[in-house]
């Protein structure tokens, strides 16, 4: 859905803060956001996703499952009458952070704003849950 | 100014994903076809065989109807081989009383009686006596046109229920599903919610445990009572299908191999030899007995060493938790050795072209227990107890559509007389309750789309 004018426009600035600055969580965890985002003002979104989320990298297709989401059309919380924004969730107890061989898991948070002409722009912010550590033994055998 | 969207997107690791957009156009368009081509088939059905039926049935008026006449009406359809093969069926001339006014008419013939017989058309017809009087149903908006059997032809009303409901299910539900998504970012279209099991019920999303996303269940794996143990684990065996699969393979070819052998013996007795047929049914048999041969030492490899099972204290099983695990083997003979090892493999499922392709990859490995020269009597087992630990730090199993992380305790065994063996026993392992460390860097990513 990407619609792009002829001259090219300025990305927006994402800076996210994070309740904890090393942004690793456990299971069960409280997480809170807070955002700023920084050259919206000439070109003012008509609305932002707000996500937290998992998503899986590597050989397979890649599966995702939403934690949190939340959609704001309401121009009052919007760029450039709001600038700073923040949302909070509880995070589950799984899946938990992995960095396998062909599998990985990973959370992050996602701030998407869409503008007029159908244009969006998505700023994606990773952090860990749990403390599994990384896998790391070849041996394929492909079916 | 706007421009159409790009056929290409980003790339992904080292493969070049496709525009989004285009996706959904094209499969938008698919589905469109596939609804419009149910709705038209479905209405020519319906207006062509399932209404006139319906009304035939319902609305038309009872009337008494002399015969008068009999005939059979021919329908014969041109084909391009130069024949022209034709169905019959029986009519009759009737006179009746229609809204007080006598009318004469053929019968509508009833496609119950389409016959390509003219033998059997004429026999239907010969039931019938002239000046004989039968009940029949004339159409109250049309008297000229009168039936003398009614019923439902429950063949076509399938069909016309049937293919075309299939087509506008299939097709509706698939557009309704790229309406859905059309202009929607992927983080709200994943977003559960009742509408998407409907629209997407041929998603293979794995079942998962309660509370715990991206955790496959373990119902299955606690329904099986153990003899001393708590559960009896199921046991996972791809050789078994592909038994199957070369069994009926067998089956099928050899079956086909014995209708083309009886066609050609037949020959030989009515002294008429068909070499092709004698040649070709040569490299057929060769195939088919290979066939048999090869599912008959499946077969004998499977049954020979014997079943195996497993047994566990408790589940599902946790990160830094220790169990007990039993181990049955039965069978007959002499294993060198038996070992027991607790597994984590990764199976990530991916498209390539056309294709839908597994990977697996054995990521961790730990032996839990060996036992070597063992000697199996028949009708008896020898059984194993060992302790499995699960490593604290351990990730959890996990199942999503196309990405699995899956716990699992082979047990190989190698015989003396028989190929070595491998039996597969999954696990469930959930997330620790416990807290430990982290070992993860947290990374940042912005970009525009």
């Amino acid at each position: 859905m990407t619609a792009v004018a002829d001259m090219p426009r300025p990305s927006p600035r994402v800076f996210v803060q994070f309740c904890r600055p090393d942004r690793r969580y456990d299971p069960l965890d409280a997480i809170d956001i807070r955002y700023e985002a920084e050259g919206l003002a000439d070109d003012p979104p008509r609305a932002v996703e707000h996500s937290v989320l998992w998503y899986t990298e590597g050989k397979g297709e890649e599966d995702l499952g939403v934690l949190f989401f939340e959609r704001i059309v309401d121009q009052a919380r919007l760029p450039p009458e709001t600038t700073a924004e923040g949302f909070a969730t509880r995070l589950p107890p799984s899946p938990l952070s992995y960095e396998g061989v062909i599998v990985k898991i990973r959370w992050c948070v996602r701030v998407r704003f869409f503008f007029t002409g159908g244009r969006d722009y998505v700023s994606e912010h990773e952090f860990t849950v749990g403390h599994v550590p990384p896998a790391r033994m070849p041996r394929v055998e492909v079916s | 100014m706007v421009r159409l969207p790009r056929f290409f997107g980003k790339k992904r690791g080292h493969r070049r994903t496709g525009s989004p957009a285009w996706a959904s156009l094209g499969d938008g368009a698919f589905h469109a076809v596939l609804l419009a081509a149910g709705l038209v088939f479905g209405g020519l059905l319906l207006s062509g065989v399932a209404v006139p039926e319906w009304r035939m049935n319902h609305d038309f008026l009872p009337a008494t109807c002399t015969i008068l006449g009999k005939g059979l009406v021919r329908r014969t359809a041109m084909e391009p081989a130069g024949t022209s093969p034709s169905t019959w069926q029986p009519c009759l001339r009737v006179s009746y009383t229609a809204d007080g006014r006598p009318l004469e008419a053929w019968s509508r013939p009833s496609r119950s009686t389409l016959t390509s017989d003219r033998d059997v058309a004429l026999d239907k017809l010969s039931a019938w006596r002239i000046g004989d009087t039968i009940p029949g149903w004339y159409d109250p908006a049309d008297p000229g046109t009168i039936v003398i059997e009614r019923g439902y032809n429950w063949w076509m009303w399938l069909l016309a229920l049937l293919l075309p409901g299939a087509l506008v299910a299939f097709g509706g539900s698939g557009l309704a599903r790229t309406m859905r998504r059309w202009g929607r970012s992927e983080e709200r279209c994943a977003v559960p919610s009742r509408l998407t099991d409907i629209l997407d019920p041929l998603a293979a999303v794995p079942r998962q445990a309660p509370d715990h996303p991206g955790v496959p269940s373990c119902d299955d794996m606690m329904n099986s009572p153990g003899t001393f143990l708590a559960y009896r684990l199921p046991i996972e065996s791809p050789e078994s299908w592909a038994l199957l699969g070369f069994g009926l393979f067998a089956l099928l070819w050899n079956g086909v191999l014995a209708v083309l052998a009886v066609g050609a013996g037949l020959d030989l007795l009515g002294g008429r030899t068909d070499w092709l047929l004698l040649t070709l049914l040569v490299p057929f048999a060769v195939v088919g007995i290979a066939g048999i041969a090869v599912f008959a030492r499946g077969l004998l490899l499977a049954t020979a060493v014997g079943p195996t099972q497993l047994e566990i204290s408790a589940q599902p099983l946790r990160p830094g938790g220790t169990y007990e695990v039993l181990l049955a083997q039965g069978g007959s003979g002499t294993l060198a050795s038996l070992e027991m090892t607790l597994e984590l493999e990764e199976q990530a499922t991916f498209r390539q072209g056309t294709d839908t392709r597994t990977e697996r990859l054995t990521v961790w490995r730990q032996p839990i227990h060996a036992w070597h020269d063992l000697s199996l009597a028949p009708g008896t087992r020898f059984e194993g107890r060992a302790t499995v630990t699960i490593p604290e730090a351990a990730m959890h199993s996990f199942a999503s559509e196309h990405n699995a992380a899956r716990w699992s305790i082979a047990v190989r065994g190698t015989s003396v007389r028989w190929p070595p063996f491998t039996r597969t026993f999954p696990l469930v392992v959930f997330p620790a309750e416990s807290r430990g460390k982290a070992a993860m860097p947290a990374r940042s990513r912005g970009a525009a789309s």
